[in-house]
């Protein structure tokens, strides 16, 4: 599935940490506090409960959502976007 | 994904248990974070550097990393030390070498390679009109020379292995020939030359086995086959390898991908540079063709054994057959 990954965390060790999370679960930053990317059902079970270790759930707010290929194609970018091929693992490969 | 390094200087490295890459822009080293899992392959061309953390991350993974020079070819590769499958296989491989069931796979492979090329002329065939006799011609000759291989017979790979080589050499002479020919002027090359390539359209294709004969390794690993064990190939260190045999009805789909970047006349200049003695893909080229190639193997599908899979799949499942073909000899004639 395409997941959006959303965080509004007010300490910044438990911030740098989720972001950190998010990079590992294989997801690229399309804002500060904004991840995008592909995960499995399985994959995204296991960010779910690395981040709940880490947030202090009365103050932090983390969304994970869901989104289909069909509404991404729908979705509007403005301004810099975000590559929709590398989010959805259609890039085959990279070049450095 | 496949990460290709290819920028001198360029350094590999583990940070946070994903893999950086740093790669030197404008003086300074810029850092590009990758997670593990996302990674297949990783392939790294000479003057790039790499840490031992990174080589235990990717084993961990299930990466491998293949090591390559300049012109594709691939050097080496590190992966994981464990067998694909049963040490079975690797002695009924080894048996298979020196037997009569290693002369009917030979014949297969080279049969299936030979009906490759007469069947991509046919279809080039089919828009180029003006050029039916002289593609006529060269299939009939084509298979002429697949009815001689077929009629070859042994009980040792050895004792035809001659006779083989020649047939398969005058036909690849004759395809190149016509491959040649069918291309615009300015591209038309004079047959195959490596090391280095005497024109553009040998530097794609060289590239282009370089891939998958990298590509072909890994899938026989995976299968519980011994790349080095050979039937009827030599490489340049005096060895038998298997890779070699294998590769041979899957050269068709490094031809198709260059052929046709070449005739739908995608190449320029700007993708080549010229060497001493011939010719060299450089970046440009090489992201060109790379792109091309892993859409045509990795993500384009055809119909096979009743359902649509990727080339790269079928390859699988073919090494696969073989293998299990090896173990379990079938009841009836399959070939």
């Amino acid at each position: 599935m395409i997941a959006w990954v959303m965080y509004d965390i007010q300490e910044n060790k438990p911030r740098t940490k989720v972001a950190k999370l998010c990079k590992q679960a294989g997801l690229y930053r399309v804002q500060k506090s904004v991840f995008l990317g592909t995960l499995t059902a399985h994959e995204k079970d296991t960010l779910e409960l690395q981040i709940e270790e880490e947030i202090d759930e009365d103050t932090d707010s983390v969304y994970i959502f869901p989104m289909s290929k069909k509404e991404l194609r729908e979705t509007v970018l403005i301004g810099q976007a975000f590559d929709k091929k590398l989010v959805t693992d259609e890039v085959r490969e990279l070049f450095y | 994904m496949q990460l290709h390094i290819n920028t001198y200087g360029s350094y590999l490295h583990v940070k946070e248990k994903m893999f950086e890459i740093r790669v030197p822009q404008d003086g300074k080293m810029k850092p590009n974070h990758l997670a593990a899992h996302k990674i297949k392959t990783i392939i790294m061309a000479t003057g790039t550097a790499l840490s031992t953390d990174a080589v235990k991350l990717a084993i961990m993974h299930n990466v491998d990393i293949v090591f390559v020079e300049q012109y594709g070819d691939p050097i080496g590769r590190v992966w994981h030390s464990k067998l694909g499958s049963t040490t079975k296989i690797r002695k009924e491989q080894l048996a298979a070498s020196m037997n009569e069931v290693g002369v009917k796979w030979i014949k297969y492979w080279i049969m299936n390679k030979l009906d490759n090329q007469l069947n991509f002329l046919k279809d080039l065939k089919k828009h180029r009109s003006q050029h039916h006799t002289f593609i006529d011609e060269k299939v009939e000759r084509l298979q002429n020379l697949n009815i001689s291989i077929q009629a070859l017979e042994g009980t040792r790979v050895i004792e035809i292995a001659d006779t083989l080589r020649g047939l398969e050499g005058t036909a690849g002479r004759l395809y190149f020939e016509a491959l040649s020919y069918l291309l615009a002027k300015e591209y038309r090359f004079n047959g195959r030359s490596n090391r280095p390539a005497q024109d553009a359209f040998n530097a794609f294709l060289n590239y282009a086995y370089g891939m998958l004969y990298g590509k072909i390794e890994r899938t026989l690993i995976i299968a519980g086959l011994d790349p080095y064990v050979g039937f009827l190939h030599r490489d340049d260190y005096n060895q038998l390898s298997f890779v070699y045999d294998f590769i041979e009805p899957y050269r068709i789909h490094a031809e198709s991908v260059v052929f046709r970047l070449f005739s739908a006349k995608k190449v320029n200049q700007a993708h080549t540079n010229i060497i001493t003695n011939g010719y060299s893909l450089n970046q440009e080229g090489k992201q060109l063709l790379v792109t091309a190639f892993n859409k045509y193997v990795e993500e384009d599908t055809i119909r096979y054994r009743g359902r649509n899979q990727t080339r790269s799949n079928a390859l699988q499942m073919d090494a696969h057959t073989f293998a299990n073909s090896l173990i379990n000899p079938p009841q009836e004639e399959v070939l």
